[in-house]
């Protein structure tokens, strides 16, 4: 189970991550050793075992239907890197 | 050339008219508001929060599903949909993948042209809303306003054959939101948004060729001729001899045009896996009862209703159940009147429904309550009032509430039939008009109907019209 160089690009792509050529070597064996490990996993028959998706009590908390006001606009436009016009301001998207 | 059939699924989204966002406490709805007036830290992404399920997404959920015929599933699970944009802050989106809420389902389409259209539901499913961004010069603006208002996905299978399928479509899904109450379904506000699959196909065939989608579809003209116009090139396409390829397209509505959009990811780039901050979601058969216990008999039923129990025409049956609160009015209206519903569905149809279009009202705040209309009926039926002084009351009760049979005690609005009265009067008229009663006797009958409005004009309407018309006759000897 071994990644190509292509596919360590296109998860890099999707990540938003750009990567030197060292990195991108590095990363693919990591993750290839991690597939790898999965792929192991999965020789294991599980089919009689129920699957377990948290190991937390399998029961949602809802919460009534209530507005409630947290912080406010100055508080969280505290957190934009910059902002205009009580809105977050990012550079534009390239496409 | 080939004689080719359109094949159409629709993917649409759809909000749900809850106080609060899916996630948070923030109010959902910001049509009025500045941006940015409703966000929280849970909405906006910030480190450290967590998502708490609001119950109401959870029952109009179900509302809907139920009015689909899907079938609500006993657990059902959230997941993480992975992908850059600015409009989602948190780098993902919260949504159901394969445990969504509810499975199948599907919606008929009566077709104004006679048959019946069943449209299978291939999805259904919750999520949270992107925000809203726009360029403003080399930067871009964001407004999470809209970011995590709970949104229901549906998505139909390639069932609709047509761009008038496709419109009629969302025309019945839209009714059925508003009358189960689950969305304002208002398509100019954002609440119901549409993208279309369009791929063509030779008539009769039972494979599917590769489609095309496209986005941003969001009203019904729009999806009515954006169809037709990718239906139409894909013809032209596959005439040429050349391939359709898997496009997404935008359609840009004031142009009139598609235009090809940047390739999305595809399903596996969004590395969809469950939502680890969210736990499963049981959904228990006594939760279940109680919520769709608040289900209502649905527009189509109704209709059918309508159209069996009463003897309507389908015209009158389908614009009576267009909205809910017209339809509960009617069937009001003919429990209160006890005569022909036929009767009360002309009265409402002609009269009431452009009362209710002039003034931008719907039948439930309309003064005239269906008693009140029962008792004009009635008092038309009795010869009480003529018909129209009976429509003249449609409008006089509508201004000051007052019931039907006290404004007519008030104005003195009751009809005279009392022979002697209309006599007296059909006599003066008769004696005024001596160049029409020549007319009329030799042989000008049609002046007839003038005659009867000269009397009306004289006793301001309150003649029984047929008792004039009968005395007329008799003193003008015949024709
Ligand atoms: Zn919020």
């Amino acid at each position: 189970m071994s990644l190509t160089l292509e596919e360590v690009e296109h998860i890099a792509n999707l990540a938003r991550l750009r990567l030197s050529d060292e990195e991108k070597e590095r990363y693919r064996q990591q993750l290839s050793a991690i597939l790898e490990y999965a792929a192991r996993l999965q020789e294991l028959d599980t089919s009689q075992i129920p699957p377990t998706s948290s190991v937390l009590p399998p029961r949602s908390v809802l919460r009534g239907d209530e507005p409630r006001t947290d912080l406010t606009l100055e508080q969280i436009l505290a957190n934009a890197p910059q902002s205009e016009e009580r809105q977050f301001r990012v550079p534009p998207v390239l496409e | 050339m080939t004689d080719y059939e359109i094949v159409i699924g629709l993917e649409t989204h759809i909000q749900l008219n809850t106080t609060t966002k899916i996630f948070c406490s923030c109010k959902a709805d910001s049509w009025f508001d500045p941006p940015n007036t409703n966000i929280c830290p849970v909405c906006t992404g910030l480190p450290g929060v967590l998502p708490v399920l609001n119950q109401a997404v959870v029952e109009k959920g179900m509302l809907l599903a139920a009015a689909m015929h899907a079938e609500i599933q006993p657990v059902s699970y959230f997941d993480r949909k992975n992908y850059f944009y600015p409009d989602l802050p948190k780098g993902f989106q919260i949504s159901q993948y394969d445990r969504s809420l509810a499975r199948g389902g599907y919606l008929d389409l009566p077709m104004p042209s006679g048959y019946v259209r069943r449209v299978s539901i291939h999805k259904l499913h919750m999520e949270e809303d992107a925000g809203k961004t726009k360029n403003a010069g080399r930067e871009r603006l964001i407004d999470f306003n809209r970011c995590g208002v709970p949104l229901v996905e549906m998505v139909t299978g390639p069932d609709l054959r047509s761009a008038d399928e496709a419109a009629q479509y969302l025309i019945r899904l839209r009714q059925l939101l508003r009358w189960i109450g689950v969305s304002e379904a208002d398509m100019e506000k954002g609440h119901l948004r549409c993208d279309a699959n369009v791929s063509i196909r030779p008539r009769g065939a039972d494979y599917l060729n590769p489609k095309t989608e496209i986005k941003n579809v969001n009203s019904i003209e729009a999806v009515r001729d954006a169809i037709e116009h990718e239906a139409a090139r894909q013809i032209r396409e596959v005439e040429a001899g050349n391939r359709i390829e898997a496009w997404t397209l935008e359609w840009d509505e004031d142009a009139g045009v598609l235009r090809k959009m940047r390739s999305k990811e595809t399903e596996a780039d969004y590395r969809y896996f469950r939502e680890p901050d969210l736990l499963s979601l049981p959904i228990t058969d006594e939760w279940k009862e109680r919520v769709l216990a608040g289900l209502p008999e649905l527009p189509l039923e109704r209709r059918a209703r309508f159209m069996q129990a009463y003897g309507l025409p389908e015209y009158d049956a389908d614009i009576l159940t267009g909205e809910r609160n017209l339809s509960d009015y009617f069937e009001a209206a003919v429990q209160a009147y006890g005569g022909d519903p036929k009767r009360v569905s002309n009265w409402l149809m002609n009269d009431l429904l452009r009362m209710l279009n002039d003034t931008g009202r719907t039948a439930d705040q309309l003064k005239v309550t269906p008693q009140y209309l029962a008792e004009i009926l009635k008092l038309v039926d009795a010869n009480t009032v003529n018909t129209s002084t009976g429509k003249a009351l449609l409008a006089k009760v509508d201004q000051s509430g007052k019931a039907p049979r006290a404004i007519v005690e008030e104005e003195g609005l009751a009809q005279v039939s009392d022979d002697s009265a209309i006599r007296a009067v059909v006599q003066e008229v008769l004696n005024e008009s001596p160049k029409e009663v020549e007319s009329y006797r030799a042989g000008k009958v049609t002046l007839m109907g003038w005659f009867v409005g000269q009397v009306m004009k004289k006793m301001r309407g309150k003649a029984d019209p047929s008792l004039a018309r009968g005395i007329l006759e008799e003193l003008l000897g015949g024709g």
